[in-house]
């Protein structure tokens, strides 16, 4: 039933109108905040009214900041992350849905469980594997006795060590082990027709042909999506990346904002230039968004044929 | 069409051999098997939903594992090759079409996985494409086309390689009546012209007697009756085949016999026989015949007029008596029907349900 009420209509619009207002305002008074002169912020604070110091305020972020350095890190860590996460997850959900899998359930239900456990939970945990990433095997030699039995014999046990702490590979995946995209792919695949499968094997197709010739095209929008999905939460993430990596040379765009905020209290922050970071570091996401947005849309909706 | 013409040549026979299937140790979907299908014959596999005989076609197209014993085609052991390996093609109940890909792409998929040329490619897609009236439709998509039209196509994926064996899961369930009739009458003259060994499976009776070669009626696995249509509907092997086949379905009759009448439950005198034990009388609803003089004597119950011909509801002796009376024959006047069962359309059946083919003397008291 569709409720016409006028009342209805109008509270509704203005609802809307103050959400638009609550979310676009501090967009628009970081633009022009961005648009000012440090010395201008240092008299008149924060103004509404747009300055024209916009293209200096990016050209000092150019030169005296390594934010563009740090954007093409940001970069390569959120395509990194979208790109591993779609073959990830497009396998994982390949095997679970269409072979028949001893205790397939329990592992989808490991794989969902992960959903509930976000890098920010295991994030001391997370440090500490990839400050060392052989550490498991160590604890693996330790706890079967191996390294008792070698050091008996080399005279030192063995401890292996390597990090991928400051490292683009670091940054990336960890971010990569999440449930999210198999739980998109296999919701997808269960809504195809079993036979599909079936059909392909009469026809000559093995297993990798059916995923190249078949299962890919007709999932075309979804990984779009999910593509995209990943590709912006690996833009926006801050808590991993900034653990992950001590050296500004590697770190992302969006750490790196944060620390144009001085360390020592008693001077103003240069307000214009981390607003002229702010917008410029949005760009990409925002160039993203615009351009894949209807892949967005119709790779949620999985029913799409 | 020429291209298709060569398969009568290469149609192949199939033997099964002590096959046998089952899921896990405890169950048995299919105990063990021996089945042979001749060169060029149309089977057509029989049964309720869950008797096993999806697990039997895809044992044969190589989409499931044998448990044991053997498949051979053409003389060939094949049930450890893969399904391309075996010469054969299948068609699927939802049609299983790719849907991203257009009609021709779908038909001349497997070529392309064989690496066959475009241009031989293109030409096989159009030889089929036109043999199933699809040749105006080789650039839709699989989502623009009725559901007869992807029937097509399926079909048309399939003898696209022209193998030797064509297999069909039930492909019609999904049509509309009159469309089913309509590729029932299609499919039959695709035999005749390309006369590969065709199995079709499917729990519908009417498709099995009017497509079928011989027909093979499954019961939880096991092969209850494999013969031609006509066989099984005159002298079915067991109570579950007389049942199965005929609609309505054959009325089933508890009788016992002292070695000198045959009596019905209630003690009534069915006939004079020697037969000694326990039976079951069974007699097809379209062989009752209402005579004034019959010995029978039954309470209408009910009728339903179908318009080709009635179905008369009677009580009888504990059970409901199905008479099917054909157009235009005289309607009873009164619920008191007697009834005449001709003797050579009875048909007699063991506790167990299995036929007994003896002669078993009747004779009726008059």
């Amino acid at each position: 039933m569709i409720e016409n009420a006028r009342s209805i209509n109008i509270a509704a619009s203005v609802i809307l109108a103050i959400g638009i207002v609550y979310i676009l305002g501090p967009l628009y008074l970081a633009l022009t905040t961005a648009s000012h002169s440090y010395q201008e912020t240092l008299q008149n604070g924060l103004t509404w009214l747009p300055g024209d110091d916009l293209a200096d305020n990016i050209r000092r972020l150019w030169v005296e900041t390594r934010i563009p350095q740090q954007m093409a890190n940001s970069l390569i860590v959120a395509l990194g992350n979208a790109a591993l996460t779609c073959v990830l997850s497009f396998l994982t959900a390949y095997a679970l849905v269409w072979f028949r899998i001893r205790w397939a359930s329990v592992v989808f239900a490991l794989i969902l469980a992960t959903i509930m456990l976000p890098l920010d939970i295991r994030v001391i945990t997370t440090y500490q594997v990839a400050a060392n990433i052989l550490s498991p095997v160590n604890a693996l030699l330790d706890l079967t006795g191996l390294n008792s039995l070698i050091s008996r014999f080399f005279g030192a046990p063995v401890q292996l060590e390597l990090s991928i702490l400051d490292t683009h590979i670091g940054l990336i995946v960890p971010l990569v082990a999440h449930g999210t995209g198999t739980f998109l792919f296999r919701q997808f695949f269960l809504t195809l027709p079993r036979d599909l499968f079936k059909a392909a094997r009469m026809d000559g197709a093995g297993p990798l042909r059916f995923i190249w010739d078949i299962l890919l095209p007709l999932s075309r929008t979804s990984v779009a999506a999910l593509f995209v999905l990943t590709f912006l939460s690996g833009w926006t993430q801050y808590l991993w990346p900034l653990v992950g990596a001590s050296t500004p040379e590697m770190q992302t765009a969006v750490v790196g904002l944060a620390r144009l905020m001085p360390d020592n209290d008693g001077r103003m922050p240069d307000f214009p230039l981390m607003m002229a970071g702010a917008v410029i570091v949005s760009l990409i996401p925002l160039l993203m968004i615009a351009l894949l947005q209807r892949f967005l849309v119709r790779g949620l909706v999985l029913t799409e044929k | 069409m020429n291209a298709i013409d060569p398969i009568h040549a290469e149609a192949q026979g199939i033997r099964l051999s002590g096959v046998t299937k089952s899921y896990d140790a405890k169950a048995v979907t299919i105990p063990p098997m021996d089945i042979e299908m001749r060169a060029g014959e149309f089977t057509v596999i029989l049964g309720p939903s869950g008797c096993g005989k999806s697990t039997l076609l895809q044992m044969i197209a190589g989409l499931e594992r044998v448990t044991g014993g053997t498949i051979s085609i053409g003389g060939r052991e094949v049930q450890d090759l893969e399904p391309k390996e075996r010469g054969l093609a299948m068609v699927f109940q939802n049609y299983a079409l790719y849907p991203h890909m257009t009609v021709a792409q779908n038909i001349g998929y497997s070529l392309r996985v064989a690496g066959i040329q475009r241009a031989e490619r293109d030409a096989r897609v159009k030889a089929v494409a036109r043999m199933l009236g699809l040749a105006d439709f080789l650039h839709r998509k699989p989502g623009q086309l009725s559901g007869g039209q992807r029937q097509r196509v399926a079909i048309g994926r399939a003898i696209i390689r022209e193998p030797g064996v064509l297999l069909f899961d039930e492909p019609l369930s999904n049509l509309d009546a009159q469309l089913r009739q309509d590729m029932r009458l299609e499919l039959a003259e695709l035999h005749h012209r390309i006369g590969a060994t065709s199995i079709f499976v499917t729990h519908d009776q009417v498709e099995a007697m009017t497509l079928a070669d011989r027909i093979l009626i499954l019961n939880k696995g096991r092969v209850e009756q494999f013969d031609t249509p006509k066989t099984i509907y005159s002298r079915p092997a067991s109570i579950f085949v007389a049942k199965f086949i005929g609609a309505p379905p054959m009325n089933i009759l508890p009788v016992s016999g002292d070695g000198r009448a045959l009596r019905f439950g209630n003690g009534k005198v069915f006939a004079a026989s020697p037969l000694k034990g326990e039976f079951l009388l069974g007699i097809r609803p379209e062989s009752i015949v209402l005579d004034r003089h019959g010995p029978i004597r039954a309470q209408l119950r009910h009728r339903e007029d179908l318009g080709s011909h009635m179905i008369l509801t009677a009580a009888f002796d504990l059970v409901d008596l199905r008479i099917a009376l054909p157009f235009g024959s005289a309607e009873p006047q009164q619920s008191d029907l007697h009834l005449h069962f001709p003797r050579e359309c009875l048909h007699l059946f063991d506790v167990e349900g299995r036929r007994i083919e003896a002669d078993f003397h009747l004779e009726y008291a008059n």
